[in-house]
């Protein structure tokens, strides 16, 4: 996981500073209007935030897991008895 | 209700029960170089990623020579959200190629290529050659003097291979020069040939590595821990992953919207300070450190001849390397492998820098 964000993290720098040489402000490709680009950053923060909710929510869930399988109750018992 | 209902459907009718087991009796190696079986998760995640924001452009794309720059400035100012998805399929396939690369070398320095996995190799390899033509056949869809030049550029170089080259040229142009023909045979191989090759290749690809299971490196082989479960636990770990390269390409696609030059004119000069895609930079600096004539030869055919020759010797990797095929550590392909990485890492900066 420590390396994967490493790597996430310098590829996401390279490219942020490729594609800040070579801007060139001709044709608008990003909305102009206040109001749009408040909405805009501020349903990314949201979105961020989601993100970072069901990251934790995914960790908890594989944490729990993680316990079940060390007590080995996960198993199915073949001898256990039927109940109708 | 419904869903218990629409479960035992599908139950009495096909066994499903049999298929978790197998999911979850699939088990993945745990050891120093394990982050790496990620990488392959990531990249598929992201070819998903750039269909489903492909079919949405291609809702509104004019794949016409008068029409398709038009057409995509209508999608990125009239079209609502128009410049977002674009943003997202422009960064989603500059990270997928990253991604790609990442998981080759990956490959080639832990060596996972060895027997019995070389056809996994194969198909890898074919899936990064059709990911760059996916780029560059994307990249013309723009219609920029950029994409414009840059396409010149790169299926000019192709022309200079011996024997074949000029033939590749003309394919790959639909003519002698880039014109509205080349842009709609891009536009032909970039929306129905590669997908249909890439979707061929990857379901190839996952079978191949679910019937040889992981591979696990010669030097860690005896140090590895107990695998663990497919399912759930590596598939709960993938999703989190996803969800932050998801995080990262909508956070480019919005601080960093891919830009639009001006409209391809065959007839005007090509702009100052062009490049092509990251991905070429390696090869173009290559190109550059050759003289104009060697012996009285071309030498930028020279030039590519080599590179070529790099990239054949590349591919066959997994064929010549015997000592790994036995399962003995073989010293001399990690120094080829390294030099290999280092290379394209180097050249491709001079390239970014220059």
């Amino acid at each position: 996981m420590k390396y994967f964000i490493k790597i996430l993290f310098a590829v996401f720098t390279i490219f942020a500073f490729n594609s800040l040489a070579f801007a060139e402000e001709k044709i608008p490709v990003f909305p102009t209007t206040p109001v749009e680009v408040y909405t805009i950053y501020t349903s990314l923060a949201v979105f961020w935030l989601a993100i970072i909710g069901l990251i934790v929510v995914i960790k908890m869930k594989l944490k729990e897991i993680e316990r079940i399988q060390k007590l080995g109750i996960d198993k199915e018992d073949a001898n256990a008895p039927l109940l109708d | 209700m419904i869903w218990l209902k629409c479960k035992n459907w599908i139950e009495e009718r096909y066994d499903i029960a049999e298929l978790k087991k197998l999911a979850k009796s699939k088990l993945v190696p745990q050891h120093h170089y394990d982050f790496l079986y990620y990488t392959g998760g990531i990249t598929l995640f992201l070819f998903i990623l750039q269909f489903i924001t492909g079919m949405l452009l291609a809702f509104y794309y004019i794949p016409h020579v008068d029409f398709a720059y038009e057409s995509i400035i209508d999608i990125v100012t009239k079209i609502n959200m128009g410049w977002f998805f674009r943003g997202v399929h422009h960064w989603g396939a500059q990270l997928c190629i990253v991604f790609v690369f990442i998981h080759l070398f990956g490959t080639l320095l832990v060596k996972s290529y060895r027997k019995p996995r070389e056809f996994l190799w194969v198909t890898g390899f074919i899936l990064l050659v059709i990911s760059i033509f996916f780029g560059l056949s994307g990249y013309l869809m723009l219609w920029d003097e950029r994409a414009f030049a840059a396409v010149r550029v790169a299926t000019g170089g192709a022309g200079n291979l011996p024997v074949i080259g000029s033939f590749i040229k003309i394919f790959l142009r639909g003519g002698t020069d880039v014109t509205g023909d080349t842009l709609t045979r891009f536009y032909a191989f970039h929306v129905a040939i590669l997908p249909v090759l890439s979707l061929l290749l990857i379901g190839l690809h996952v079978l191949l590595v679910q019937y040889h299971g992981m591979s696990v490196p010669v030097s860690v082989e005896k140090k590895q821990k107990e695998g663990e479960p497919f399912f759930p636990n590596v598939f709960y770990k993938d999703m989190m992953i996803w969800l932050i390269v998801l995080g990262i390409v909508v956070t480019l696609a919005i601080f960093l919207p891919p830009e639009i030059g001006n409209k391809a004119d065959a007839l005007a000069p090509p702009p100052e300070g062009i490049k092509p895609e990251w991905y070429f930079l390696f090869m173009l600096e290559t190109l550059k450190l050759f003289p104009g004539t060697i012996y009285g030869f071309n030498g930028e055919t020279i030039a590519i001849v080599c590179v070529t020759i790099g990239i054949i010797f590349f591919f066959l990797i997994p064929f010549i390397d015997r000592k790994s095929n036995k399962g003995q550590k073989s010293h001399l392909f990690t120094i080829i492998a390294v030099i290999y990485v280092i290379y394209f890492i180097t050249m491709t900066l001079v390239g970014f820098l220059s």
